[in-house]
Parts: C-alpha cells; sequence; structure tokens
C-alpha cells in the first residue's frame, strides 16, 4: 500500500534539484570518511549554524525585519536542552526505559524541547514585537534578548524558585551556565558514543539527518505562498495592506517560524559544544546569523548557508595564522567590509554573476568560438580595468597635484 | 535560432538549468572547502618534538594576566630547551587566545596542532564548560590560574555532580590538574589572617558579579565561621566584571560603615577597584582591605603611585616571596627574556603555578618515558617536583590539586620591584590539606577542592 508520500512529499520540485540535493547529503553523509576528527566537528557546527542562520533570513531577507535578538533562541533552547539531559530524562526513568539507547531517545526529547521552548518564547516576544518594524523591531529584539541574557546570568528563575520553596536556589547556574553531556549508546549492536569530542562522527551523521530535513521544510516555507505573502510585505507593507493582507499577523507568522528553526539550531549547537551559558543570549551572538547572512546574501535561500560556511571556514582559516588570529576580529572586519561595498546581494549574489556571466560567455562560445569569449573578456573584465585604471588615475592626479602645492 | 547550431543539446538556458549551474558551484565550493580541510589533522608522535598547547585570555578584560601567564610558560620551555629538552627531544609550545570559541581553540590545539600536553586556560567559567571536552580529548591538561575549586573536587556524593544537576559543586575531571592554590585555599588564608590579626569584625565585600566574586564570597563566611570568628557582615556589593564606574557599590559599602573589606578582584577590575576607591578616601574609613588574586606587578605599575601602602593582597605567587635557588632561576631566566620588553621584568601572580606546570610535564614524560596520555595522567597523579620555585611541590593523587601556597604580603612602596609602584612586603605564604578544609567547611555545603 503506497500513500505516494515521495510523490507527494516532493510534489512540485524539480527532480534535478532534488537530485543535486541528495547527492549533496550524500556527500554529507559519508564525509567523515574524508575528514579528521577536528573538520568533522567544524563542520558540524557550520551545519548548525547553516539552519540558524536560514531560519533567521526567513524573518530578514523574505519578510523584510532584521532582528537582532535571535540569539535569545538558541540560548532557551540551548537551557532546555541542558535541562532535558540532566533532569527531564532521568526524572521520567529514560534510563530504565530505553536501556541502552537512553542516551539517544534524550536527546530526541531534548531536540523537540528545546525546539518547543524556544516556539513558545516566539510566540510571545514575537506578538510584542511585529508591531514595530525596522530599527525598533531591531532595538525591540535586542531588548528582550538582552533581558534574557540578564535572567540566565544572575539566575533569575533559580532566586524565584528558591523563594516559592523550589529547589537551591540554581537554574540556570549564572555566567557559568550548565554542562553536560551526551554519553553512551547501545543500539542493535552498535555502540558509541553521542556526543564524542574527540572523534564527532555520530552527532555529525544526527546533525546532517536533521539539518537537512529542517532545511527542506524552509525551502518550503518560502516557496509556499505563505512565503510569497512575506516577500510582498518586504517589498511594499503599505501596499500588502492595501491589498488584504493582515501584515502584522503574517510578520508574527514568520517570527514564529523563524524563531522555532532557530531554537533546533540551537539544540543542534549546544549538546556539540557540552554546555550553555548566558553568552549564548548576549547580544554578540545574535550578531553572528546577521554577519552569515550579509555576506553570504539575503535575498537567495541558499545566501545564508554560503554566508554560514564562509563565516566558519574564514574563521578557521584566520586561525591558522598567527598574526591574522591574533587580531582576528580585524581581519574578519575588513573581510565583511570587502563584501558589504562590492558584493551585491554577499557571496552568493557573486556565485549568481559569475554564472550570468559564463553562460553569456557560454553563447558567445557557441556563436564564434574561442575568439567570442576573448571579445566577451574584453568588453566586461577589459571595461572594469579600463574604469580602475581611470578611477585610480584621476586620484593620483589630484594627489600629485595635492602634493606639488 | 540558426545561430544555435553547433550540436543539438545546445540550446536555450532555461530558467531551472541556470539554477543548477548555480547550486553546482555552490556545491562544489563547498566540497573543495572540504577537500582542502580534510589535509590536516594530528596526533603525538613517539618522535620530533614534545608539543605543548597552551590557552589563556589574550586579548581584553584579563590581557595583562593571560600575557603574564604565557610569558612564563615560554620562560619554562627556553629554560628547558636550553638544557637537552625532555628526553632529548625539543619541546614545541603553542599558545592561543580562549577566542571566540575556547572549547573550538581547545580542539585546534590538541587535533590540528598535535599537542602533547596542554596548559591554560584563564576563566573559570570556560574551565568548567570546557571540561567534557577536555576529558574527551584524553591529553593531561594542566590549570595554571584557575580559581574554582569545583574542578578539583571529586567528591560528588557529598556535593552533588557538577555535569548533572544545576547545583553540583564536585567537577573533578580524570585528565585535568592544576598548579595554583584556589579560592579555597586563597579565602582560608585571608580569613585565617584576619582571626589572627584582627578578630571579629565588622565586614564587608566587594567583588566582580559573575561566580568567581560570589564564590570567594561564600568561601570567606564559610572558612571564617569554621574558624569560629563571628564576623558581623554588613555590606556585599558586586559591580559587574570590567565595569568603569565603582562608585555607586563603593559610596554603598562605605554606607555601611565596615572596618574590614574583603574584595576578589583582578587583574583590570583591582585597578578600577583601588584607584576610584583611593579618590573616595575608602582606605582612610577602614582598618584594612584584603583582595584574593589583585597582587599583579602589572596592576601595581598601572596604579603608580595610587596603591594605599599596608592594606594586604594575597595572589598564587609573588616573586620576592620565596627564598630558594629554583625561584631565582626562574626570575633569572623570565629577566633575560622580558627585560626591556613591554611587560614588567618579574612574573606575574601566574608565574609561579605556570613555571611548576611546564615542569611537572618535563618530569612525567620523562618517567613515562613518551607523551602516552593514560601513562602521562598516571605519572602526573602523585608526583612531586623540588625545582617549583614556590617549593617542593605535590600533585594529590585524589583531588589532582597541587599542594600549592597563597601568599599574602603587605602592599608597600619599598618593596623590590624593577618598576614605578608598589609590591608586597612581609610576604606570608599559607597551604590547606583536604582534612582541615573539611573540618573547617563543615556544614557549609562547599567543597574543599584540596
Amino acid at each position: 500500500m503506497s500513500y505516494e508520500v515521495s510523490e507527494r512529499l516532493f510534489a512540485g520540485e524539480d527532480p534535478t534539484r532534488v537530485r543535486i540535493a541528495g547527492v549533496a547529503v550524500a556527500l554529507l553523509l559519508v564525509a567523515p570518511l574524508a575528514l579528521g576528527p577536528f573538520q568533522t566537528g567544524l563542520l558540524a557546527e557550520t551545519l548548525a549554524f547553516v539552519v540558524f542562520a536560514t531560519a533567521f533570513n526567513l524573518l530578514y531577507g523574505y519578510t523584510g525585519l532584521l532582528s537582532f535578538g535571535h540569539a535569545m533562541f538558541v540560548a532557551v533552547s540551548g537551557y532546555t536542552v541542558a535541562k532535558t539531559v540532566q533532569q527531564v530524562g532521568p526524572a521520567l526513568g529514560f534510563p530504565d526505559l530505553f536501556g541502552g539507547a537512553s542516551v539517544l531517545a534524550t536527546w530526541l526529547l531534548a531536540l523537540l524541547l528545546g525546539t518547543v521552548a524556544a516556539f513558545v518564547l516566539a510566540v510571545i516576544i514575537g506578538y510584542l514585537s511585529v508591531r514595530l518594524e525596522e530599527i525598533y523591531f531591531a532595538m525591540i529584539t535586542l531588548s528582550f534578548s538582552m533581558a534574557i541574557y540578564v535572567i540566565a546570568n544572575q539566575d533569575i528563575v533559580g532566586s524565584v524558585l528558591a523563594a516559592a520553596g523550589v529547589g537551591g536556589g540554581t537554574f540556570t547556574n549564572g555566567s557559568d551556565g550548565l554542562t553536560f553531556l551526551l554519553g553512551d549508546v547501545s543500539l542493535f549492536g552498535l555502540e558509541f558514543r553521542l556526543v564524542d569530542i574527540a572523534d564527532p562522527s555520530a552527532y555529525y551523521v544526527a546533525t546532517v539527518l536533521v539539518a537537512t530535513v529542517a532545511m527542506y521544510a524552509l525551502w518550503r516555507i518560502v516557496n509556499s505562498p505563505f512565503g510569497t505573502t512575506c516577500k510582498a510585505i518586504r517589498e511594499n507593507p503599505e501596499r500588502a495592506r492595501a491589498l488584504g493582507i493582515d501584515t502584522q499577523y503574517h510578520s508574527w507568522m514568520a517570527f514564529i517560524l523563524s524563531g522555532t528553526f532557530s531554537g533546533l539550531a540551537g539544540a543542534l549547537l549546544i549538546p556539540l559544544f557540552t554546555n550553555v551559558n548566558p553568552n549564548y543570549a548576549y547580544w554578540t551572538f545574535s550578531a553572528e546569523p546577521v554577519i552569515m547572512t550579509v555576506i553570504g546574501g539575503p535575498y537567495a535561500f541558499l545566501g545564508p548557508l554560503v554566508g554560514a560556511v564562509s563565516y566558519e571556514y574564514l574563521r578557521w582559516a584566520i586561525s591558522q595564522f598567527e598574526l591574522l588570529e591574533q587580531y582576528w576580529q580585524f581581519s574578519f572586519g575588513v573581510l565583511l567590509l570587502v563584501v558589504v561595498l562590492f558584493f551585491d546581494n554577499g557571496v552568493y549574489g557573486g556565485f549568481e554573476r559569475l554564472g550570468a556571466w559564463l553562460s553569456v560567455a557560454n553563447e558567445r562560445y557557441e556563436d564564434d568560438g574561442i575568439a567570442g569569449v576573448r571579445g566577451f573578456t574584453r568588453e566586461t573584465v577589459g571595461g572594469w580595468v579600463v574604469t580602475a585604471r581611470r578611477v585610480v588615475g584621476r586620484r593620483v592626479r589630484s594627489l600629485r597635484a595635492k602634493f606639488a602645492d | 535560432m540558426t545561430h544555435h547550431s553547433t550540436d543539438g543539446a545546445g540550446g536555450e538556458q532555461t530558467g531551472s538549468n541556470r539554477f543548477n549551474r548555480r547550486q553546482f558551484l555552490a556545491a562544489t565550493g563547498a566540497g573543495a572547502t572540504t577537500a582542502i580541510a580534510g589535509c590536516t589533522g594530528g596526533g603525538g608522535g613517539s618522535s620530533g618534538p614534545i608539543k605543548i598547547g597552551g590557552v589563556y585570555l589574550l586579548s581584553g578584560v584579563a590581557e595583562a594576566l593571560g600575557t603574564a601567564s604565557a610569558n612564563a610558560a615560554r620562560a619554562a620551555v627556553d629554560a628547558i630547551n636550553e638544557n637537552g629538552g625532555v628526553n632529548g627531544r625539543d619541546v614545541e609550545i603553542q599558545l592561543r587566545d580562549h577566542g571566540s570559541n575556547p572549547q573550538q581553540t581547545i580542539k585546534s590545539l590538541a587535533q590540528e596542532f598535535g599537542a602533547d600536553v596542554m596548559i591554560g586556560l584563564t576563566s573559570s567559567g570556560v574551565t568548567l564548560n570546557s571540561a567534557p571536552t577536555i576529558e574527551s580529548l584524553g591529553m593531561p591538561f594542566t590549570l595554571t590560574d584557575i580559581g574554582t575549586p569545583f574542578i578539583t573536587e571529586p567528591d560528588t556524593e557529598a556535593y552533588g555532580n557538577y555535569y548533572e544537576s544545576d547545583s553540583g559543586k564536585a567537577a573533578f575531571t580524570p585528565n585535568m590538574f592544576r598548579t595554583n592554590a584556589n579560592t579555597s585555599v586563597m579565602t582560608y588564608a585571608i580569613a585565617k589572617f584576619i582571626a589572627e590579626e584582627y578578630g571579629a569584625m565588622r565586614v564587608a565585600n566587594m567583588g566582580p558579579n559573575y561566580a568567581y566574586g560570589q564564590q570567594c564570597w561564600d568561601y570567606f563566611k564559610a572558612y571564617s565561621e569554621g574558624l569560629g570568628v563571628d564576623h558581623e557582615y554588613v555590606a556585599s556589593e558586586f559591580p559587574e566584571l570590567g565595569a568603569s564606574d565603582m562608585t555607586p557599590q563603593i559610596n554603598s559599602v562605605l554606607s555601611a560603615d565596615p572596618e574590614l573589606l574583603f574584595t576578589s578582584f583582578w587583574a583590570g577590575d583591582t585597578t578600577t577597584f583601588i584607584s576610584q576607591a583611593a579618590d573616595q578616601g575608602l582606605f582612610e574609613e577602614v582598618e584594612d582591605v584584603f583582595d584574593t588574586i589583585g597582587a599583579d606587578p602589572t596592576v601595581y605599575e598601572a596604579l603608580g603611585d595610587t596603591t594605599p601602602e599596608g592594606i594586604h593582597m594575597s595572589g598564587w605567587y609573588w616573586a620576592t616571596a620565596y627564598d630558594n635557588e629554583h625561584n631565582q632561576a626562574f626570575l633569572d631566566k623570565y629577566r633575560s627574556m622580558y627585560e626591556g620588553e613591554n611587560t614588567p621584568s618579574i612574573p606575574g601572580f601566574t608565574g609561579g603555578s605556570t613555571w611548576a606546570a611546564i615542569y611537572m610535564y618535563k618530569k612525567a614524560i620523562e618517567s613515562a618515558g613518551g607523551t602516552d596520555s593514560d601513562d602521562l595522567v598516571a605519572e602526573l597523579e602523585g608526583i612531586t617536583i623540588d625545582n617549583d620555585p614556590r617549593g617542593p611541590t605535590t600533585m594529590k593523587e585524589s583531588t589532582h590539586q597541587a599542594t600549592a601556597p597563597t601568599v599574602i604580603g603587605e602592599t608597600s612602596f619599598d618593596a623590590d620591584v624593577p618598576y614605578d609602584g608598589a609590591g608586597l612586603a612581609n610576604t606570608q605564604t599559607y597551604t590547606l590539606s583536604r582534612e582541615e578544609a573539611m573540618d573547617l567547611l563543615d556544614g557549609s555545603g562547599l567543597g574543599p577542592g584540596v
């Protein structure tokens, strides 16, 4: 009996696209065989950030709302994950219930509860935030995120609970945060440590699977009528309202979806760091998906993905050189400056233009052979060189005139 | 369409077709990065140099502190290499900043640089957060600058497992060791000093607003009670870590009219506190002020002639507190390397513990005959080195805490220091056994960590 699940699930998807995505996922799944443990861990972290940045971009690139507080979803989800591993799992009797698979079951529950916690937070904060637009929206999300930072840092929850007669005054454990480890799994004769820092292959595979599902869900969301409505709001909120769209409601829904998927990313990320602390709610962490998205390009679905990969691996590349590492913020700043100044729609926009250039070059090749390509190169690249030479020449002449006086 | 005639397949560029190429480009880009990335990765070998990785805060609020530790580590490595290395092998050290993701930095040193052993960390919070990472990586990791007693407290029955609950205080990790005296010893020393010199007093507290400041105050009160001193606690203020203005908290403390002030500031915070407290005349209002780990040359140099004389500050090491040839060798080596540099030419308060950590590794590697992680951990448990500048030190097998002393001194401008500013005079050292600590802390719920 078939419900034609695959047909319905991929309805309307371009088969070539599905095939490419399938190959990409397959490559990712076998990647640990070629990579060392350090690179596998880095790639797992990158994938979690890919989901985080893409979820963030649902609000920024697609709906036109710049949130500067998305770290709060990672933090709240992370604390929920830590609590689930430390307390909820054992309290539900998971070790007895699931035996060797209890760590795996705890992780799945943590993933679910973390995402749900982020969802609830997004419902509330989104409801209060989407009334504002532009810089005011950025400020209010920043404020909420910093409020959560303070609540975690000063362990206000712990104090309140202690005042109510529950617990010993610690809940978030202040600035130290909560540290935990997802340990040994024994399932169908397979024995492995779910999060093994020395060789994170197992957790990496789990991350690939969850991230793939999340990315596909986000892809479907942005390509649905809902996604189109979001874009309408981004382009012109007044006009969207005139067309009968409840922009505030739609923004709220986009906020909830974005926050929920950010929470899922957080639930993937925190076990890999083995710890959650107030810094994951701090504004600098909120800046990370913003920077990734700006680097990658906010106006394409895969922009944040390209941005997250570029960000993580450039950061890694910088760490390989002692001098650059010493001033890594500076090195990174310069790079960001270059992208913002010279790339329209980020690195992804650069890829797109390269693609467009190559396709025209291909046409010219088909028309006139290699001479055509040479001609086209002369027209385009030659044109840029001429312009650059003219601009630089003018500047040099003006400087020379200045110093001649 | 006649010009598109080279082959049958060549045709119009459809939307989806172009999309595929872009996607392909993105995919190959990602693939290339991973392929390049795959060429690295390391691991300890039995030939070539012995590799030590070090992670300290080398930027931001504690830069001076982390840099002093890094300098002491480099000096020790240099001294060892000059004298034939370890088992005839050279020692290579790589020191990095905590960075935005300390666990990643630790992983990178272990797996990319291939560190055989590691030293480091400047933040107790980072230490506790990174412990599972360090445990998974397996190589010995010696803490040289860390206050929290939790990390050397193995008794999870009595104090709760740190990793399994939000109130646990025992975070012992099998491959982590510590060469500096921790908060437990530091606060005991101050409580003991006050008990002997002053007796019961009106005591106020000031400290940085994070776990360390809170912990110092809790331990100080517990030890005072254990010693049978019935202080009256009149105020407790916690300015933010790295605060630029502490005057509201200083005012609040002054209005409570304490006789003694206990503080737990360190590095930049000590400088801010002392200069602002001096401005407000705090040092004239109280009989004495104590500080846990503020006694550092960089602090006194920054304060110039602002440091009040006669207050009591402690640290894990003070250059002139130990009269032995090994301390002299350390001082000579340090001066020869850093004289004329943009840093005091005497070691900071983490100098002794950092130097000792490197020499413990030397001895352990020589005894083990290699750098196998498990062998080294076994060797380090209970190891004693005689050439510690602070006097012979033993790494306790049960807690992985070295029997390291804390030093308390009186601020003075007569101290022998190579910069313009105060130093410590009339120094005294204190150590604490586990039995004594358990006895004194009984009923407080706090672990001895020694």
